[in-house]
């Protein structure tokens, strides 16, 4: 009887987590589905205390999760869908905080970064 | 002699009231595009044979545009004359516009070429024996160049500026070189070594001084800067008991919003 207490407990813990862990990665699939992720090349961004006008900026227009590395010369960034800036949109985004924009990709996926510019 | 002094102040109080580790002693060619919101103090005493006179400027830029930059200026002054009562108060008020005339990008480097006007206004006290304002209304246009890169910046500017009221013309020249001791990232933790000169030669008496700068910048964070600076005259065609024994400068530069 103490056994079947137990399996039947264990049965229902797993079930549980099972049921609970489906729900988590719908929500986190829906969630990542709304976003658009887009990079940025930038050129002139030299020096990293002047790369807080680019992230002010781009913060302003919606952008999340701004992710500027100096070495490769880009700005990642997240947006949910229905706020997705056009590529002339952020070409003066990046202009008005005083340089040059590249080339811009969005992806509905996010961008894989380096460690060492976290 | 102590208006000259003055001069000096009303001319180099606005310099580079922020960028991204730029020169302590020579301005930038790097507009932030940033609307405004930022701010440069420092104190800076200046030991000279004859006083020490300590300076507190504060700078208030604001962008209009990613090329084009207007501030303003204003500096508290006490001098401490060796053989008499010390005057403090504050001292001219300078206007400044920066226009951008050129810029390069590359990969991680930039080169930038701005024009610089600072306008200087004889707000400055001027009852007190030593005088704290110039009494003079000053212009000083300058060029400011810049060749910046995440290894090293080397920045120069070449002004004329002039006076009214019977105090010579000038003509300024300053160069610096940063080089970060630590990789550069964002956000920053940069620890930079900056040197440099700094000239002034008073064009109507033919007097040249000569600055030798060297300094060290700390930036933790996205928005300040703290920064410690030694100036000793290489050259210094000026009587000797007017003589500068050195200059120490210890500032901020805040990015407020």
């Amino acid at each position: 009887m103490k056994t079947l207490l137990k399996t039947g407990i264990i049965t229902l813990l797993t079930f549980a987590t099972f049921i609970l862990s489906t729900t988590n990665v719908n929500a986190q699939t829906k969630s990542e589905t709304d976003k658009t992720y887009i990079k940025i090349e930038v050129d002139g961004l030299s020096c990293p205390f002047c790369a807080y006008g680019l992230e002010k900026k781009l913060k302003q227009a919606g952008a999340k999760d701004v992710l500027i590395q100096l070495k490769e010369g880009e700005a990642t960034m997240s947006v949910s869908k229905d706020q997705q800036p056009t590529e002339d949109e952020l070409q003066k985004i990046v202009k008005d905080a005083g340089f040059t924009p590249k080339e811009i990709t969005f992806s509905t996926t996010p961008f894989k970064m380096k460690k060492d510019e976290k | 002699m102590n208006r000259l002094i003055i001069i000096l102040i009303g001319v180099l109080a606005t310099t580079s009231v922020f960028a991204q580790g730029p020169p302590i002693f020579t301005e930038t060619p790097i507009l932030l595009g940033l609307d405004g919101g930022g701010m440069r103090t420092f104190g800076r005493f200046i030991v000279k044979e004859n006083a020490t006179v300590y300076v507190q400027p504060l700078a208030i830029p604001y962008n209009l545009g990613s090329k084009t930059q207007i501030g303003i200026a204003g500096r508290f002054i006490n001098i401490n004359p060796n053989n008499f009562e010390s005057v403090s108060g504050f001292g001219d008020l300078t206007f400044f516009l920066k226009q951008q005339l050129y810029q390069k990008d590359g990969k991680g480097k930039t080169f930038r070429i701005i024009a610089k006007l600072d306008q200087v206004f004889p707000t400055g006290k001027t009852s007190s024996m030593p005088s704290i304002g110039s009494d003079s209304w000053q212009s000083l246009l300058s060029l400011v160049t810049g060749y910046v890169t995440l290894k090293y910046g080397i920045y120069g500017q070449v002004g004329y500026n002039i006076t009214s009221n019977g105090l010579p013309d000038n003509l300024i020249y300053n160069a610096a070189f940063v080089y970060p001791l630590l990789p550069q990232k964002y956000p920053p933790n940069q620890l930079n070594l900056n040197i440099g000169i700094n000239g002034n030669f008073f064009t109507d008496v033919n007097s040249n001084t000569i600055l030798a700068s060297g300094g060290i910048q700390w930036i933790n964070s996205k928005t300040a800067l703290f920064e410690a600076g030694l100036q000793i005259p290489i050259v210094e065609e000026v009587p000797e008991a007017q003589k500068t024994n050195y200059v120490l400068t210890f500032g901020t530069r805040i990015l407020i919003f």
